[in-house]
């Protein structure tokens, strides 16, 4: 290895470094962290990777700047790097996205969860606005739905006439609620629990025609390629007037399988990998600062900025939150990225 | 635009109930409740172990706690140490051989013990007759420990803690510091023959073996008289992340290690000048390598997976090995004649911890799918998938002292056993497995029939080469709509922290959470039981429905 080699490529070594592949920090322009884990996460996902470097070379002769432009600029700037390892600036896309989003347009420490969604349905619409004039079928499906989307069954059962109604619903990611010391399987199955919806959130029975009490259990009916999982950290108390985050400890693991399935599709009982995690360092969700770990090619990386550094699988525990509430800085993983293993 | 994350209920509901839930977690924390209810009766926490407060909080590195049971027996014969392991420290040794403690004795088994210490007490029976040796090389002894004892042993830090286990007193009674490594599993032999009771493993792959009276006599703040094997992670510099010693083999142990290997350790034999093994060939197939030197140690290497090994068990008779790991896989070995027998994979995830019972009929598994799984070596397959966990299960052991409710009639047609286990969600489960004989089909497979080619050569690390033999006998995770399930009998918070160790004793259970708290929780009427329930076990049976109210416990019809 020359001179010339990082820090990083010694630590992986030239006879270790996966050919063709790059690992860029991204440089900070300003609270732009939650960006950046984001873009560090959805590079290492390949099938979305290869699908927007796809994108980018199907499209040279489109002048019209778009977000998703932007992106595949970006991730082909990263890609055709001669150099292995280094920085690039992500000065156009964040240009475009504060163009874009109002949301987005000023200096302040966003919300990475709202900017993956934002940046996933913008992608989505781009693509079903350029697949033409087929406007009217409005779920045209895209490769951002190929990679992403799965759908929710939504069952709910009268208490009055036991009618059984069901609704589906697809998702993109799924958010769901953290208790203190649990697994992310636990926040799944809590997600797919039953309730019983009573008194003001009544439901109208169609069967009744009236409102009636009921009980409602959300299951998962497809399952996607990319399982993107979203952990309510940030909750908003009356009392104080804010959102406060949880800390939390929820653990989550290299290798996952859901149990909330219906039950016509045990046989398609996927299993997971984990291959990103979207960290949040801090007390809050307007102050501190995201981070990403990354799994390529057996080991991982965590991306922090401009800055790359390869870390040991045993280090995943320190972000999974913390066992007592007495301290309210953590940093604790935010949303995770599981890929469906074939 | 698309709906993503769709939340499950209204904001203003999701809100009421997190808040409700965040109150509960809040207060739940200072508050967790001194006793639970099991069919059988109530359990009352009756007294805490712990290290000194102050001490080494944030230096656990990535340790946690692991609990050992050690009984020492009555009146150590003194005899000076063998000429084999004399090299260590010029101490003396003491033989913990007695020929018996009399039935009077309090009949603490060393049964359960996380995985770790899968051991069981030998049944004392006949009256003890000291040996007396004579050298007392050292200058007078103290007397304050020759005596029989119970110790519970645990890490946490840098250190390993002795605790009384009789006592009240929260603070241990002897702290023993490694100082430049941590401590990380330890392992106890209430008949090692030379006085070399105890086994500690830590983190920079180092084993020590040594003498728990020497080091209760002992006022220093070092391990004394200690035999260092694999010194400075000579041979592995991998965490040493499990150790047990082989149940009817004098003086042999084992230690298992986080990048996939087993070394098997004769004590009797020098630990110094080790001879490296040859590095693995496949680092993803299961192979064993034989020392070069007859006099070397350790004396094998087992290559068993990728990954680290998280846990392993002997069967009590020493027959069988299990080992689980990383790669999500518990396997079970015919030790002695060093053959994969049979194993199946997680439901997802890692494997963290596996205990026998004690008939050596069954295996416990604990993971990352927040599962406890029963594997039966007679039936070949995983008859039970415990749920109940809201987290990591990182703790099994069945009780070997539990009896059965008094069977009525049609006793011996179910066989019943308790187990415990223990999580990452705080909590203790115990659960009922009840195994009605009637309704266990035929075997699919005999064990010997599922270890290709086990009539050639075993002992040959060449007869290892090739897939066929691993894939032959591992099983996939299992498909979840055709393993019975099981819910706890009980469930209860025992720590703030999550948890790490289990053990059953004859009047208590033993637990540890991660940072180093050890609760003992007396059993309902706490008096101890005249008789050794243990030989029992397999005998004991009952009528189902009244052993397990429905929809609690689970009586099992094993399927095809």
């Amino acid at each position: 290895m020359g001179a010339n080699a990082s820090q990083l490529e010694k630590e992986i070594g030239s006879d270790q470094f996966p050919a063709n592949e790059h690992y860029f920090g991204l440089v900070n322009f300003g609270n732009t962290c939650y960006c950046n884990s984001v873009l560090q996460a959805l590079y290492f996902c390949r099938p979305f990777r290869e699908k927007v470097l796809d994108y980018k070379a199907r499209n040279k002769r489109n002048t019209k700047e778009t977000l998703l432009t932007c992106l595949a600029d970006l991730f082909h700037n990263i890609a055709t790097q001669k150099k292995k390892t280094g920085t690039v600036a992500p000065k156009k896309f964040i240009a475009r996205l504060r163009k874009e989003n109002e949301v987005f347009d000023n200096y302040m420490q966003q919300d990475a969860h709202e900017f993956l969604n934002y940046l996933l349905n913008t992608i989505a619409d781009l693509l079903s606005a350029e697949k033409g004039s087929n406007q009217t079928n409005h779920s045209t499906n895209t490769w951002v739905h190929e990679i992403f989307q799965g759908t929710l069954t939504n069952e709910t059962r009268c208490l009055n006439c036991e009618s059984l109604s069901s609704k589906d619903e697809d998702f993109l990611d799924l958010s769901v609620d953290v208790d203190q010391n649990t697994s992310i399987t636990h926040c799944l199955t809590v997600f797919s629990n039953t309730e019983t919806l009573s008194s003001e959130q009544k439901y109208y029975c169609e069967n009744c025609c009236s409102k009636q009490e009921a009980q409602k259990r959300m299951r998962i009916k497809k399952l996607p390629m990319i399982l993107a999982l979203h952990l309510k950290r940030f909750k908003y108390t009356e009392s104080q007037n804010r959102h406060t985050k949880l800390s939390y400890r929820v653990v989550f693991p290299l290798e996952l399988r859901l149990f909330n399935k219906t039950s016509n599709i045990e046989c398609d009982d996927k299993l997971y990998d984990l291959v990103a995690v979207v960290i949040h360092c801090g007390s809050g969700p307007n102050r501190g600062h995201y981070i990403s770990i990354v799994k390529s090619f057996g080991f991982w990386l965590l991306f922090d900025d401009d800055l790359v550094d390869k870390i040991d699988a045993s280090a995943i525990e320190d972000f999974y939150g913390l066992t007592t509430d007495t301290q309210k800085t953590s940093e604790s993983g935010y949303i995770l990225f599981y890929q469906s293993r074939d | 635009m698309l709906s993503t994350s769709p939340s499950k209920a209204t904001v203003a509901s999701s809100h009421a109930s997190s808040e409700v839930r965040m109150a509960a977690s809040n207060s739940q924390i200072p508050g967790v409740r001194s006793h639970f209810k099991t069919p059988e009766g109530r359990y009352n926490l009756s007294h805490e172990k712990t290290h000194p407060t102050g001490l080494l909080h944030y230096n656990f590195g990535k340790v946690t706690t692991q609990v050992t049971l050690a009984h020492l027996k009555d009146k150590p014969a003194q005899t000076p140490a063998n000429s084999a392991g004399s090299s260590g420290s010029g101490g003396v040794r003491f033989t913990t051989r007695l020929l018996g403690a009399g039935n009077g004795s309090r009949g603490l088994g060393f049964g359960g013990g996380n995985g770790f210490t899968g051991r069981l007490s030998g049944t004392s029976k006949s009256t003890a007759i000291p040996i007396t040796g004579m050298s007392s090389s050292n200058g007078p002894m103290t007397s304050s420990f020759d005596g029989e004892g119970t110790y519970l042993i645990f890490n946490v830090g840098d250190a390993l803690f002795i605790s009384d286990y009789n006592s009240q007193d929260k603070e241990p009674i002897k702290i023993i510091h490694f100082n430049s490594a941590n401590p990380v599993c330890h392992a106890f032999d209430s008949e090692a023959k030379d006085g070399h009771d105890l086994l500690v493993g830590l983190n920079s792959g180092d084993v020590y073996s040594a003498s728990l009276r020497q080091q209760l006599q002992d006022v220093g703040k070092k391990l004394v008289g200690a035999l260092h094997y694999n010194k400075d992670g000579s041979i592995n510099g991998s965490r040493c992340n499990a150790v047990a010693w082989v149940p009817n083999a004098e003086g042999l142990f084992v230690a298992g290690h986080a990048d996939g290997n087993v070394y098997v350790y004769d004590k009797s034999k020098d630990g110094g000048g080790d001879v490296p093994f040859p590095p693995v060939k496949d680092t993803t197939q299961f192979s064993i390598s034989h020392a070069r030197s007859s006099k070397s140690n350790p004396i094998a290497r087992w290559h068993i997976c990728q990954g680290s090994i998280n846990g392993l068990s002997f069967s009590s008779d020493g027959k069988y090995l299990a080992t689980v790991g990383r790669d999500g896989y518990l396997r079970v070995f015919e030790f002695a004649k060093e053959l994969l027998v049979c194993g199946s994979k997680s439901y997802f995830g890692s494997l963290l911890c596996c205990a026998w019972s004690p008939d050596g009929k069954y295996v416990l598994t604990g993971g990352e799918d927040d599962l406890v799984q029963v594997w039966s070596m007679e039936d070949q397959a995983v008859v039970a998938w415990g749920e109940g966990h809201n987290s990591w299960v990182s703790g099994v052991a069945f009780d070997p002292y539990w009896e059965a409710p008094s069977p009525d009639t049609g006793a011996g047609e179910t066989t019943t056993y308790r187990f415990g286990s223990v999580g990452q969600d705080t909590q203790l489960l115990l659960w009922d497995l009840a195994m009605d004989e009637v309704v266990v089909p035929l075997r699919r497979m005999a064990p010997s029939g599922a270890s290709p080619s086990s009539n050639a050569s075993a002992n040959h690390s060449t007869h290892w080469d090739g897939a066929m033999h691993t894939l032959g006998a591992l099983h996939p995770a299992p498909i979840r709509k055709e393993v019975p399930k099981l819910a706890p009998v009980m469930a209860h918070r025992v720590h703030a922290e999550p948890l790490s160790g289990l053990l059953f004793t004859n009047e208590a259970i033993v637990t540890a959470c991660h940072e180093g708290h050890v609760k003992i929780w007396d059993r309902p009427g706490k008096g101890y039981a005249l008789v050794d329930h243990r030989a029992e076990i397999s005998a004991v049976g009952g009528p189902k429905d009244k052993l397990l109210p429905l929809g609690k416990g689970a009586i099992l019809h094993l399927r095809q």
